[in-house]
């Protein structure tokens, strides 16, 4: 009933090839944009914003990258942290060496930086597949991580070892560093994360979504119809590694506000491939979805106790918290192993149908 | 984009139900970032222990601080840099003081100190470059920094003078993280002031429990001395190869955080002759350990385990908490107020005076230099005491050591400089005339 769909009548090819053909999915967005750019900056306290929608929005940025490279193209890739970090060390030097450079314009460029790494990187799947392809891109998790620790020029030689990143105006307003309030800084990602975001189900939709995905589904075919795995792997490496870069460069510079090499090692790659495994492999959506589960959640059950005037001491909540989260993945996976962003088309298509199933 | 829904639902939810719990206008609230589960979890639960236990102590047995009781709470780490964050976060509304427990989180928090203000407590760990309070006004790491400790490590191993080192070759076995790195650049300062070779050995945080290729190294440089910057699993780590490669056990030092009794149990007698440089002096006998034992142990209130009650780091947890309610104590007197706040608790801890009185009225006789801060000096410099495994405890085996301020304090100045630079604006304080 609500989400009935009978009566839209698509006269034209536009209207059929439109982003949400069904008028509900468009109200719904439309609702969903207005939360995020009105409501909840209204409503959200402080630590709302850093710890829970800031970080969830560049996780699920990250995980929309690694998504285009393994969901759509196929391509196992163990190395997102390590990107990300090529993005965020990028963007350091940029806005280091050019004071003057708009962060926006910094942070996108960096993007470029991470995808040359990604495109190099990527070769060795002209070649090789599957788990041999996930052990290559290994590598570019650990080379990587050692050249942030060894080449100090990256860091501009402080004797930590660790980039800070200091107070960056854009238009009379500090966006970035210690002086930034959380709600600039909430609407500068809102902003790339919302661009971004349109940019990858267009292009994931279009002609060379189609080819990634013949390439995925199987590559031999895809040769014999024509299409040229090159282009297609490698457009795949670049634009993932684009996205995840600015992922990374955003994780730096709009919400950890200093980070040292160790933080971009094997355990940030796990965590952006466990979000878009859960949130679901081949999609837009899952990629925020397994975010809010695996990003938001362990936040919002370690603070529940003291906000409910329980008292339990913080590390037995933060055991219990591994616990539930590690069966929530579980059961997740075993009720839907296509991922939430699955769940979630199954429980639209029951509500397309409601209440009369056929 | 439907992508962005359930996000934004939770993110409603939660806004109007993680508003900071409303707490006692009566009470002083010190909330520490503790890391009691993770890799390092060994080494912080009796730091962690030793502070909750002091706060616990003073409320039972005074009521609190000049009748202001202390609401001592915890917020999970791990270790963790992200969830030191969230932490902060969580924690900046209510609690006067930040004690973040990491090298790494310090880091993070740092420059949202000058905003936030609240101040940083970070005994004995931290950057080095904060004891220069005129640039990091918000920074304390009393009583002595990472370089006071090279400094005096260096004192102790050439026999006071370090021109005795000359042609000597001393390798640091550090982790290889912001923490471990800390010592670097002022040993290096001593190597070309008074020619010995420095040789870094970096141990990466996932490589802690086996550093056979660390020890390979060792063993072909053949040092004269290893020093050790380790933490948690790696510090066991690094006793159980020494002990493998007969490693001679009176050549290898270790800072503050590698002297922990737990790590050197499994070792043993094997690792006798260990030495470690402490700031704090464990005393079960001094009165202050006594009145914990009577106020929060035996009623059963406290959460250490067999024999962790003349553990060197329970005792340390003690000192750090008694830092914390000395600066309280302070900064009541100044602003003749009872529940006093972040800004107030920031000249406390400026104006610390640790002297012999002092610590004879809080029963701590012994158990840590005396020092005195200042606005130009947030660490105190208070010396420390080399300590050495004898098969089954630490024991004292030096007198007090001083660290040698004439080659730490140009360090000090350029570092804190260089990082204000990097970081520009970054406010200093103007008033300091010291």
């Amino acid at each position: 009933m609500l989400y009935r769909t009978a009566g839209q009548f698509k006269t034209s090819y536009h209207a059929d090839h439109a982003l949400f053909p069904v008028r509900q999915d468009a109200i719904l967005l439309g609702f969903i944009l207005l939360l995020a750019f009105v409501v909840v900056p209204l409503t959200a306290s402080e630590f709302t914003f850093r710890a829970l929608l800031i970080p969830v929005l560049i996780y699920a940025l990250a995980a929309l990258g690694l998504n285009i490279l393994t969901g759509y193209a196929g391509q196992l890739s163990l190395g997102t942290g390590a990107f990300m970090g090529v993005g965020a060390y990028a963007c350091y030097k940029l806005v280091t060496i050019f004071p003057e450079m708009n962060i926006v314009v910094a942070i996108a460029l960096s993007g470029f930086f991470s995808a040359a790494v990604g495109v190099a990187f990527g070769l060795p799947s002209l070649r090789i597949k599957g788990f041999y392809l996930a052990i290559a891109t290994l590598a570019a998790q650990f080379f990587l991580v050692w050249l942030f620790e060894k080449w100090a020029w990256l860091y501009n030689y402080s004797s930590s070892g660790a980039i800070q990143v200091h107070n960056i105006d854009m238009f009379g307003i500090t966006v970035a560093g210690p002086n930034a309030t959380a709600v600039t800084q909430y609407y500068f990602v809102l902003c790339f994360v919302a661009v971004i975001t349109w940019f990858a189900i267009n292009i994931t939709r279009g002609r060379i979504g189609r080819i990634w995905k013949s390439v995925r589904d199987m590559d031999i075919a895809a040769e014999l119809v024509g299409i040229n795995l090159m282009k297609a792997k490698l457009s795949a490496f670049a634009v993932s590694s684009y996205i995840v870069g600015i992922s990374g460069a955003l994780f730096v510079f709009l919400w950890r506000g200093a980070a040292e090499p160790v933080l971009f090692d094997i355990p940030l790659s796990f965590r952006v491939l466990f979000i878009a495994i859960i949130g679901g492999l081949g999609s837009i959506l899952g990629n925020y979805l397994g975010a809010i589960l695996i990003v938001a959640l362990p936040v919002i059950i370690s603070a529940l106790p003291s906000a409910l005037g329980i008292p339990i001491a913080s590390a037995t909540v933060e055991h219990l918290n591994t616990m539930i989260v590690g069966a929530l993945i579980i059961v997740f996976l075993i009720v839907e192993p296509h991922g939430l962003a699955r769940f979630w088309a199954i429980i639209r298509e029951k509500l397309i149908m409601w209440p009369f199933p056929h | 984009m439907k992508n962005l829904k359930t996000k934004l639902l939770a993110a409603l939810l939660l806004g109007t139900a993680l508003a900071p719990a409303a707490w006692a206008q009566d009470a002083i609230n010190l909330t520490n970032l503790s890391y009691r589960t993770g890799p390092f979890a060994a080494t912080g639960t009796p730091l962690m222990n030793g502070q909750r236990d002091y706060i616990l102590m003073l409320n039972e047995r005074d009521g609190g601080v000049n009748g202001v009781k202390l609401n001592y709470d915890e917020c999970e780490t791990g270790y963790n840099t992200e969830k030191g964050a969230e932490c902060y976060e969580k924690t900046k509304a209510t609690s006067i003081v930040t004690q973040p427990w990491s090298t790494g989180i310090t880091l993070q928090v740092l420059p949202k100190s000058n905003v936030d203000k609240i101040p940083i407590l970070a005994p004995g760990y931290g950057f080095s470059p904060m004891t220069d309070g005129k640039i990091f006004q918000w920074a304390f790491n009393p009583p002595a920094s990472y370089w006071d400790g090279a400094s005096m490590i260096i004192k102790a191993i050439s026999d006071g003078n370090p021109d005795n080192l000359k042609g000597k070759k001393i390798a640091l076995l550090h982790l290889d993280a912001p923490y471990g790195k800390e010592p670097i650049p002022l040993l290096q300062a001593y190597a070309e002031k008074h020619g010995f070779t420095l040789l870094p050995i970096p141990v990466g945080v996932k490589e802690m429990q086996n550093q056979s290729a660390q020890w390979l190294q060792i063993r072909r440089e053949r040092p004269d001395f290893v020093l050790m910057w380790g933490w948690g699993a790696m510090n066991a780590g690094a006793v159980a190869e020494a002990v493998k490669t007969k490693f001679p056990m009176d050549k290898f030092v270790g800072i503050w955080w590698s002297g922990h009794d737990g790590d050197m149990k499994t070792a043993g007698e094997a690792a006798k002759g260990y030495r470690s440089i402490s700031w704090s002096l464990p005393d079960s006998n001094a009165k202050v350990m006594q009145d914990i034992k009577t106020h929060v142990v035996d009623k059963g209130n406290s959460l250490i385990g067999e024999g962790e009650f003349d553990w060197v780091f329970y005792q340390r947890g003690v000192l750090i908490s008694m830092f914390a309610v000395e600066g309280i104590k302070a900064a009541q007197a100044h602003f003749d107020t009872k529940v006093v706040n972040a800004e107030q608790l920031r000249w406390g801890l400026e104006n610390l005076k640790i002297d012999e009185a002092k610590l004879a009225e809080i029963g701590m006789t012994g158990m840590v230099g005396t020092f005195s801060t200042a606005c130009n000096n947030h660490a105190g410099h208070a010396g420390g005491w080399m300590m050495q495994w004898d098969g089954a405890k630490f024991v004292k085996v030096s007198d007090r050591l001083e660290a040698d301020q004439a080659m730490i304090a140009p360090l000090v100045e350029a570092e804190a400089k260089k990082y204000a630079e990097a970081n520009a604006p970054w406010p200093t304080n103007e008033e300091c005339k010291m």
